[in-house]
C-alpha cells in the first residue's frame, strides 16, 4: 500500500504538486493523465525522492519515505523502480551491463566499480531480457538498439532492481504506435504477471483507458478525477484538458503519440 | 584600434624593452655569435667517409638513447599518475556532480594549484627533498598533469547528458557507482584524448627536466652545452627532436581514431 | 534465485555473455601484458630507493613547514624586478614571435605561394623551431648573447614564432576564396591581394592566438632564469639553493598571483576580440 498524503511540491512560486493525497494498493496499474505542465512527471519523481517534497509525507507499507536519507532512501529508490521517457539508458554500455545496473544497490561496490559480475546476475540479466524477447541483444551497445528495444531494455534494468513499485514517466511518449503497444503490454505483464505495482504517466486517453484499472487525472497539481475508467466521463475529460476527447483524438493524432490505432481493435 | 589602445601598447613596448634590456647593439653583436653557435654545432662530416663520421657525431648514442628512454617513460608515468589522480577528483570538480560543496571547492582549488604552479618549479624542489634523479621529474609531471587534466576532465563531465545519471540515482545505485557507469562511459573517448595530448607535452617536458636535476636526457644536454662539446648538443637536440616528432605522430594517428569512434554526445 | 540446470542452459546458449571468447582474451591479455609491462619498465627505471623515498617525504614535509609563513625577507623590491622582466620577457617574446611569425605563416601557407618544395621546406623548419624548447633554446642564447632577461625574450620568440607561423599558415589556408578573387578581380598584385584580401579574414583569428600564447609565455617567462635568461625563476632557484623557504614560497605566490591576473586580462581580451 503506497500513500501519499497532502504531498506539495513548490519551484520558487510555482506549485508543481498541490496536496496530492492518494492511497494505491499492491498490484494495481494506475493511470495518471492530464495536459503537460499539470505535475505528472514531478508526482513520480517526488515519490522516487528524486526530488524533496516541499510539504506532505509519502508512506509505503507503514514506512515513512519522506526523509529516508543515505542508505535508506537507496533501499527506497530500488524498491520503486522508474522507466523514463527518453529511455535513459547508459549509451555507450552494452545492453547487458545496462540491465545488470538494477542490481547496483545490492552489491559490493569495489566489484561494480571494476564491472565484475558473476555467472548467476549474468543468467538473471539474460533471464530477463528474454521475457522481452531480448536477449539475443545482450552485446549490442544500447544506442544500437530502436526506441522500442531501448525501453524495454529499461524495463529490464527496473525488473532487475526487484522492485514493488514501477513508476513509468510517459513510457511511449518518444515511440510510435507500433512500439509503444508493445512497451504497455510489457509493463501490463509485468503488473499480472509479477503482481508490482504500476503507476503510469500518459498522455493519450485511450491507452489509459484500455491499460489501467484506475485512472488519476491531475490538473494544475492537483487531483482532479480519481476512479475506474468507466466513471470518467466526456465533461471530465473536457475539464481536465481543456478540450473534447475528440478533439483530443485529433491533437493526438497530429503530435503521434498516441497508439489508439493500434490498441483500440484490441478493446473491442 | 582606438588611439587608447596605441597609446597603452606603444608605453609597454618601450617600458619592457628597457626592462627586457633589448638593446640594437648587443642584437648586432650577438647575432654573428649565435650564427658561430649554431656553425659550431655543426659535426663535420666528409663526403670521403660519411658513415665513420656520423658515426663519430653520434659516438655515445647507446647512453644517448636509454636517455631518452628514461625522459619517455618519465613522462608515460607522470601522464598516467597526474591522470589517474584527475580521475580520482575531477567527479568532485564538476559543477553538476559534487556531492557537497566542500568537495567541489576543494578540489577546484587543489587542480588550480596544482596547474599554475610551473613544472620546473616542482622540479627545483623535488630535486631538493628526493635528490637528484627521474623520480623528482615524474613526481613534478604528474602533480602539474594532474591540475592541467583535471581541470579539463571536469569541463567534460560538466557536458554529459543527466538522464543517464538520473536514471542511475533512481536504482539506488550510490554516488561513486553512479559516476562509473552513468558519467565515465561517456567522458572515457575524451579523457583519452586529453590524455595523450597532456602525453606529447610530458614528452617534451621530461626532455628539459634534467637540466635542473630531474633525470632524463636533459641533465646530458646541460652538461655538454656547459663544456661547449658543440657537436654532442647538435647530437642530442636531433635526438630530442626526432623522439617528440615521433610520439607526436603516433599520438596524433590514436586521438584522430578515438574522435572517429564516435563522439561522447548523446544520441538524442 | 536460478537453479543450476538453469543457468547451464542459459550458459550454452549465450556462450559470450558469461565469457570472452579465446580470440577476444588473447588480445585483451596482450594489451594488458604491454601496458603493465610500459608501466613496469618506468617503475623500475624511476623509482628510488626506498630509504630515500622515506628521507626525501620527511624533507619534503620539513620544506613546506619551513615555507610557513611566506616572507619577502627585505628583498621585495629585487623580486618585483624580477616579476616585472619576467612579464616583459613573456610580453616581447611574444610579441616578436608574432611580428615574425606574420610573413613566414603567408610564405608557408600553400594557397599564397603555391610552391611544393619552398612550402614542404618552411613547414619543417616550422616544426624544427618549435620541436625544441624554450629551455634549451634558453641555454643556448645565454651562451650567444650573455646572461639577462633579452636571452630569455629571444629563447620564447624562437620556438613561438614556429608555432604561430604553423598556425597562421592553417588560418590562411582556410580563408574564404571569394574574398580573395574579388580584390583580385579589381587588379591587385601579390601584396595588396594578402594585405586586402587574407589579412581582414586571419587577423582575429591570428589575435587571439597571440593572446593565448602570451599567457602561456608568462609562465614559461618565470622559470627561464633558472639556466641564467633572466626573470624571477633566477632568484627562485637562488633562493631554494641557499635554503631559504619562506622566500621561496613568497616568490611562488608571487607568480601564481601574477599568472592569475595575466589569465584573466588575456582573456577578457580573447573574447573581446573573438567577438569583435
Amino acid at each position: 500500500m503506497l500513500e501519499l498524503i497532502g504531498l506539495t511540491r513548490r519551484f520558487g512560486s510555482v506549485t508543481a504538486v498541490d496536496h496530492v493525497s492518494l492511497s494505491i494498493p499492491n498490484g494495481q496499474m494506475v493511470g495518471i493523465i492530464g495536459r503537460s505542465g499539470a505535475g505528472k512527471s514531478t508526482l513520480l519523481r517526488l515519490i522516487n525522492r528524486l526530488i524533496d517534497p516541499t510539504a506532505g509525507r509519502i508512506v509505503f507499507a507503514g514506512q515513512d519515505i519522506t526523509a529516508l536519507k543515505g542508505k535508506a532512501l537507496r533501499d527506497w529508490r530500488t524498491n520503486c523502480a522508474m522507466i523514463f521517457q527518453q529511455f535513459n539508458l547508459v549509451q555507450r554500455l552494452d545492453v547487458l551491463t545496462n540491465v545488470l545496473m538494477g542490481l547496483l544497490n545490492h552489491r559490493s561496490t569495489l566489484l561494480s566499480l571494476f564491472k565484475l559480475f558473476s555467472a548467476e546476475e549474468r543468467a538473471l540479466a539474460i533471464r530477463t531480457l528474454d521475457r522481452f524477447d531480448l536477449a539475443g541483444a545482450a552485446l549490442q551497445r544500447a544506442d544500437t538498439l530502436s526506441g522500442g528495444q531501448q525501453q524495454r531494455v529499461a524495463i529490464a534494468r527496473a525488473l532487475m532492481q526487484k522492485p514493488r513499485l514501477l513508476l513509468a514517466d510517459e513510457p511511449i511518449a518518444s515511440l510510435d504506435p507500433r512500439n509503444g503497444k508493445v512497451v504497455m503490454d510489457a509493463l501490463r505483464k509485468i503488473n499480472r504477471e509479477d503482481g508490482l505495482t504500476v503507476l503510469c504517466n500518459l498522455h493519450t486517453l485511450d491507452t489509459a483507458r484500455h491499460y489501467c484499472d484506475r485512472i488519476v487525472a491531475m490538473r494544475a497539481g492537483q487531483v482532479v478525477f480519481d476512479g475506474v475508467p468507466a466513471h470518467l466521463t466526456a465533461s471530465m475529460v473536457r475539464d481536465i484538458y481543456g478540450m473534447s476527447e475528440e478533439e483530443l483524438d485529433q491533437a493526438e493524432t497530429v503530435t503521434s503519440t498516441a497508439i489508439a490505432s493500434v490498441a483500440s481493435p484490441l478493446a473491442a | 584600434m582606438s588611439v587608447l589602445g596605441v597609446v597603452l601598447f606603444s608605453i609597454a613596448f618601450f617600458a619592457t624593452a628597457v626592462i627586457g634590456q633589448v638593446d640594437p647593439a648587443r642584437v648586432a653583436a650577438g647575432l654573428p655569435n649565435i650564427i658561430d653557435y649554431a656553425y659550431r654545432t655543426l659535426p663535420e662530416i666528409s663526403a670521403r667517409q660519411p658513415f665513420t663520421d656520423i658515426a663519430e657525431w653520434f659516438w655515445a648514442i647507446d647512453i644517448w638513447l636509454l636517455l631518452i628512454l628514461d625522459s619517455v617513460l618519465m613522462g608515460f608515468i607522470g601522464t598516467l599518475a597526474g591522470a589517474g589522480a584527475a580521475i580520482a577528483f575531477c567527479f568532485h570538480a564538476s559543477a553538476n556532480l559534487a556531492p557537497n560543496r566542500l568537495s567541489f571547492w576543494i578540489a577546484r582549488r587543489g587542480f588550480e594549484l596544482a596547474r599554475t604552479v610551473p613544472e620546473l618549479v616542482f622540479a627545483l624542489i623535488f630535486v631538493f627533498a628526493f635528490g637528484p634523479g627521474p623520480f623528482a621529474g615524474v613526481l613534478a609531471i604528474a602533480i602539474h598533469s594532474a591540475g592541467a587534466l583535471g581541470k579539463l576532465f571536469a569541463e567534460v563531465n560538466e557536458n554529459v547528458d543527466p538522464r543517464q545519471i538520473e536514471a542511475l540515482a533512481a536504482t539506488g545505485a550510490g554516488w561513486s557507482e553512479t559516476m562509473r557507469f552513468a558519467v565515465l562511459p561517456q567522458v572515457l573517448p575524451n579523457f583519452l584524448s586529453y590524455g595523450l595530448l597532456r602525453f606529447e607535452i610530458n614528452v617534451r617536458a621530461a626532455s628539459v627536466l634534467g637540466i635542473v636535476g630531474a633525470g632524463g636526457i636533459g641533465e646530458e644536454l646541460y652538461l655538454v652545452v656547459r663544456r661547449f662539446l658543440y657537436s654532442d648538443i647538435s647530437a642530442i637536440v636531433l635526438l630530442i627532436v626526432i623522439t617528440v616528432s615521433l610520439i607526436d605522430i603516433v599520438c596524433e594517428r590514436f586521438r584522430h581514431a578515438l574522435i572517429e569512434a564516435g563522439p561522447a554526445r548523446p544520441t538524442r | 534465485m536460478i537453479s543450476e540446470s538453469e543457468l547451464a542452459a542459459l550458459r550454452a546458449a549465450h556462450p559470450r555473455v558469461f565469457r570472452r571468447t579465446a580470440a577476444e582474451r588473447r588480445k585483451l591479455a596482450l594489451a594488458w601484458a604491454c601496458f603493465c609491462g610500459g608501466v613496469a619498465l618506468g617503475l623500475w627505471r624511476i623509482l628510488p630507493p626506498w630509504e630515500a623515498f622515506v628521507a626525501g617525504l620527511t624533507k619534503l614535509g620539513f620544506l613546506v613547514g619551513f615555507m610557513i609563513p611566506p616572507t619577502h625577507g627585505g628583498h621585495l623590491g629585487q623580486m618585483l624586478h624580477g616579476l616585472g622582466e619576467t612579464l616583459a620577457m613573456a610580453f616581447l617574446g611574444t610579441l616578436f614571435a608574432a611580428v615574425a611569425a606574420v610573413p613566414l605563416g603567408f610564405l608557408g601557407a600553400r594557397n599564397v605561394l603555391p610552391v611544393r618544395p619552398l612550402h614542404f621546406g618552411l613547414r619543417r623548419l616550422f616544426d624544427g623551431l618549435r620541436g625544441i624548447d624554450s629551455l634549451i633554446w634558453a641555454i643556448v642564447f645565454v651562451a650567444a648573447v650573455g646572461m639577462g632577461p633579452f636571452a630569455g625574450i629571444l629563447a620564447l620568440a624562437v620556438p613561438d614564432a614556429g608555432t604561430l607561423a604553423k598556425l597562421f599558415a592553417e588560418a590562411i589556408e582556410n580563408v574564404e576564396k571569394r574574398q580573395v578573387e574579388g580584390i583580385e578581380a579589381a587588379g591587385a598584385n601579390g601584396l595588396e591581394r594578402a594585405r586586402f584580401g587574407i589579412l581582414p579574414q586571419v587577423l582575429p583569428v591570428l589575435l587571439s592566438h597571440v593572446l593565448y600564447f602570451f599567457e602561456s609565455n608568462t609562465r614559461s617567462a618565470s622559470i627561464l632564469g633558472v639556466v641564467g635568461a633572466g626573470g624571477i625563476g633566477l632568484q627562485l632557484a637562488e633562493r631554494i639553493r641557499l635554503d631559504d623557504w619562506q622566500e621561496v614560497a613568497f616568490i611562488i605566490l608571487l607568480i601564481l598571483v601574477t599568472v592569475a591576473v595575466i589569465d584573466l586580462v588575456s582573456g577578457w581580451l580573447r573574447r573581446r576580440v573573438i567577438a569583435a
